[in-house]
């Protein structure tokens, strides 16, 4: 766990100086530690990578050149991990409905109490740390089944969808021992002790993983 | 002859009585011992006829005269002259005076003194002094030495002698001189003489003033009159007249009282008694106004009219000149108070659309307010979270306040400028330097939009006329209105970016000030309506704006000119403003 040692990563990007600094001085407070950016394009120019352990964008809406709004479409078309948290000095509440549908965790009007603040803070890091956790799993399914040959893999899908092994000869055109062979490799290599494991193995690498071609 | 007048006199006589009216100044009794002579003597010349003699004093006389009770009057030289004036009474005789004898009865009078008075030589010396005499009209006891003082200028009336009237008898005036009472007496001529021969006075005790004839037997001061008259009044028949006076003119006796002659000219008694101003002559005393008036009463009564038609038109021209300097002052005092009004509604309209566009500003300063307030609030809920969790260090804490501080005077900077800005006060025009304040404007402006466009100031003034004279608030609303169109400009084409040009520069001897956007630009038919009132393009927009930035610039003694940049796009706005004073005064010089 000690080499695990990742720290939510929170980005504070806004163009006004000392609002910025006094955001970092109150998650500090609570106890995060947190980066500044004085635009949307210094944060795309250099932009960090989630760590493990989730991370956050807290995103002001109206900045000259590129806009908050602006960045987080482009952020969603990067297919980027980071959820964002906005803020506006306007109540804008036309604003408020586009940037929610588009994604965002919440809409706070400044000036904010320091708790709603810190709350959509939480709830953004949590929603970052499940999202990082569901794709950390993925990519280990993906490892283990990346370890199968072709054959393997072939061999693989049919068992989870539940064919036996004469089926599973027929559909393959090989004979029933081969197959048996090629099960206890598949078993062996991803570490699954039955055919329902090796499902859902599949299915976290892929949730289309078990489609009908 | 004869004949006929002895015939027809008993017919004309005969049924009538003879009423003789005889003056009694001396009282009735004295009268009648002194008259009754020459009423017995008439009655024997006059048979057949009733002679009565009735004794009046001088009202009296001249009563019987005007009722007619008498036929004839004896009556002294004054009196007569009135009678014959008043009631046309004619004399037919006059008692003879004869010069040079011892007559009780010659008309004059003598002002004696006392002999050993020797400041009292003549009548001139009387000025000043005390004068007896015996009654205000009687003729030898008053009139006569008036007429004389006044011959001299020496007028009683005006008080130069004081007269002291002793009344009858005339022995009182030698008491009034015995005692000193009066320095001079009036006696009736050769009363003094006759009283000196009767032995009734010492002959040396008292002196003649102004003896006209020293050799005289009688002393007088006065000229002489005529005598008594003996007079017949106006409804006396001539007959009677006539029997009458034949019967005196044939009266023969040493008697004074019978002794009758020819009438005498009383001239002499007239001029008297006009000099005097006394009956007959009293009305030339009221000449003065009375007699005036009652003769010259129609000029006067014109001359009173023209008076006061005069008067009145002057009155009358008083009256409108008044009235109409009133309605004059009323209309002035009205129209300055329209103007005074004018003024003040002028200058609530500007502080109005200065309120206005700080109004439609409102909404980014709200944001601009926010920010600061927002970060101040930050620091102050984290030192507070700090606190709690024990985790507060002095470094934090520094930070925290310094930040606050810095936030907190940012936005008091802003508050400041918008108070400076929307208060009310009075205009004032003064000397300020056109950068200085056009730098002010932009910060405010800078301060009040968010994120607010470049703003490139590019001032070509030189050094030496950067001053201009105006009231710098009113030129500040109007730069601020033209910073506020042109970003507006911009935001509706969605080009916040773009900058915004503030140029300074001179032209024909003023401070020209330009402000130009790049935005799309203004249609030409827009353009025209750009500076009325209540004309805008904005959907919030009051259209006040220009319309007051135009009257401002007017009244600076300028133009406001909107028209599209010869070197590109957008829209210009310029007008000129006045150099500083003290480039007048060098420019004067």
């Amino acid at each position: 766990m000690i080499s695990n040692k990742t720290e939510p990563a929170i980005h504070v990007i806004d163009d006004e100086a000392p609002f910025r600094r006094s955001l970092l001085f109150l998650l500090e407070s609570a106890g995060w530690a947190a980066s500044e950016h004085e635009s949307a394009e210094a944060f795309l120019a250099n932009m960090p990578t989630m760590p493990a352990d989730g991370g956050c964008l807290v995103l002001d809406i109206r900045m000259p050149r590129i806009s908050g709004l602006e960045l987080q479409r482009r952020l969603t078309a990067l297919a980027s991990p980071w959820p964002i948290v906005f803020m506006t000095g306007h109540g804008d509440v036309e604003l408020a409905v586009q940037v929610m549908k588009e994604g965002a965790i919440d809409f706070l009007q400044k000036p904010f109490k320091d708790h709603t603040f810190l709350e959509a803070i939480e709830r953004a890091l949590q929603l970052s740390r499940a999202q990082q956790r569901v794709s950390r799993r993925c990519a280990e399914a993906r490892a283990l089944l990346a370890r199968l040959s072709p054959r393997e893999a072939e061999v693989a899908r049919c068992l989870a969808k539940g064919l036996a092994n004469k089926e599973i000869a027929r559909e393959l055109s090989i004979s029933d021992n081969t197959v048996h062979v090629h099960r206890q490799h598949v078993m062996e290599k991803t570490g699954t002790g039955s055919a329902a494991d090796l499902a859902r193995l599949i299915l976290r690498a892929d949730p289309n993983g078990l489609d009908q071609d | 002859m004869l004949c006929l007048l002895m015939a027809g006199m008993p017919g004309s006589v005969a049924a009538a009585e003879v009423r003789i009216g005889v003056l009694a100044w001396f009282g009735n009794h004295s009268a009648q011992m002194h008259w009754h002579g020459l009423g017995s003597a008439l009655q024997k010349r006059l048979p057949g006829v009733g002679v009565s003699l009735l004794y009046l004093d001088m009202v009296g006389l001249e009563k019987a005269v005007a009722a007619g009770d008498v036929d004839f009057i004896i009556t002294n030289p004054g009196h007569y002259v009135a009678l014959e004036a008043r009631h046309g009474m004619t004399r037919i005789a006059t008692q003879k005076i004869t010069p040079g004898q011892d007559s009780e009865f010659a008309v004059g009078s003598a002002v004696i003194v006392r002999t050993e008075r020797a400041d009292l030589q003549s009548l001139d010396d009387l000025r000043g002094k005390r004068l007896a005499a015996t009654v205000e009209d009687g003729f030898s006891g008053w009139l006569v030495i008036w007429a004389e003082l006044k011959r001299r200028d020496i007028d009683p009336e005006e008080g130069d002698v004081t007269p002291l009237f002793t009344g009858f008898p005339m022995t009182r005036i030698i008491d009034a001189v015995d005692s000193g009472e009066s320095d001079a007496g009036i006696l009736r001529g050769c009363l003094l003489e006759h009283l000196i021969r009767q032995g009734a006075v010492p002959a040396d005790r008292y002196r003649v003033l102004s003896a006209r004839d020293e050799r005289a037997s009688c002393l007088m001061s006065s000229p002489t009159y005529p005598g008594w008259a003996f007079a017949a009044a106006r409804q006396t028949p001539e007959e009677l007249a006539r029997t009458v006076l034949i019967a005196l003119l044939s009266l023969k006796d040493n008697d004074a009282v019978l002794r009758w002659g020819v009438p005498a000219d009383y001239y002499p008694v007239h001029e008297m008694l006009r000099s005097l101003h006394v009956v007959p002559y009293d009305f030339l005393r009221e000449h003065r106004l009375e007699v005036q008036i009652r003769r010259y009463w129609p000029i006067a009564v014109t001359f009173v009219v023209l008076l006061l038609l005069w008067l009145l038109y002057t009155l009358r021209v008083e009256v409108l000149v008044l009235r109409r300097s009133r309605e004059l002052s009323a209309a002035l005092t009205a129209r300055q108070a329209l103007e005074e009004s004018i003024e003040t509604q002028r200058q609530k309209m500007e502080h109005l659309s200065r309120l206005s566009i700080l109004g439609e500003l409102s909404c980014t300063l709200a944001h601009e307010l926010n920010q600061p307030l927002a970060t101040i609030g930050n620091y102050a809920r984290s030192l507070t979270r700090r606190l709690q969790s024990g985790k507060l260090s002095e470094d934090a804490v520094g930070q925290a306040a310094h930040e606050i501080t810095e936030q907190s005077e940012r936005a008091a900077g802003i508050l400041l400028g918008i108070r400076d800005f929307s208060r009310k006060r009075a205009r004032q025009r003064e000397d300020c330097d056109a950068g200085k304040m056009v730098g002010e404007i932009v910060a405010l402006f800078r301060g009040m939009v968010a994120r607010a466009p470049a703003i490139r100031i590019v001032d070509r003034l030189p050094a030496e006329q950067k001053t201009i004279h105006v009231d710098r608030l009113q030129i500040q609303q109007v730069l601020l209105n033209l910073l506020k169109n042109a970003y507006d400009a911009h935001s509706a084409a969605e080009q916040t970016s773009l900058p915004i040009d503030i140029i300074l520069e001179t032209t024909d001897e003023r401070v020209r000030i330009a402000v130009r956007d790049h935005g799309p630009g203004l249609a030409i038919e827009d353009r025209a309506r750009l500076f009325e009132p209540f004309f805008t393009t904005k959907p919030d927009g009051m259209g006040l704006g220009l319309s007051i930035c135009k009257s401002i610039v007017e009244a600076h003694g300028g133009q406001l000119v909107a028209e599209s940049p010869t070197d590109g796009d957008g829209l210009s706005f310029s007008f000129t403003l006045p150099h500083g004073s003290s480039l007048h005064d060098q420019q004067q010089d």
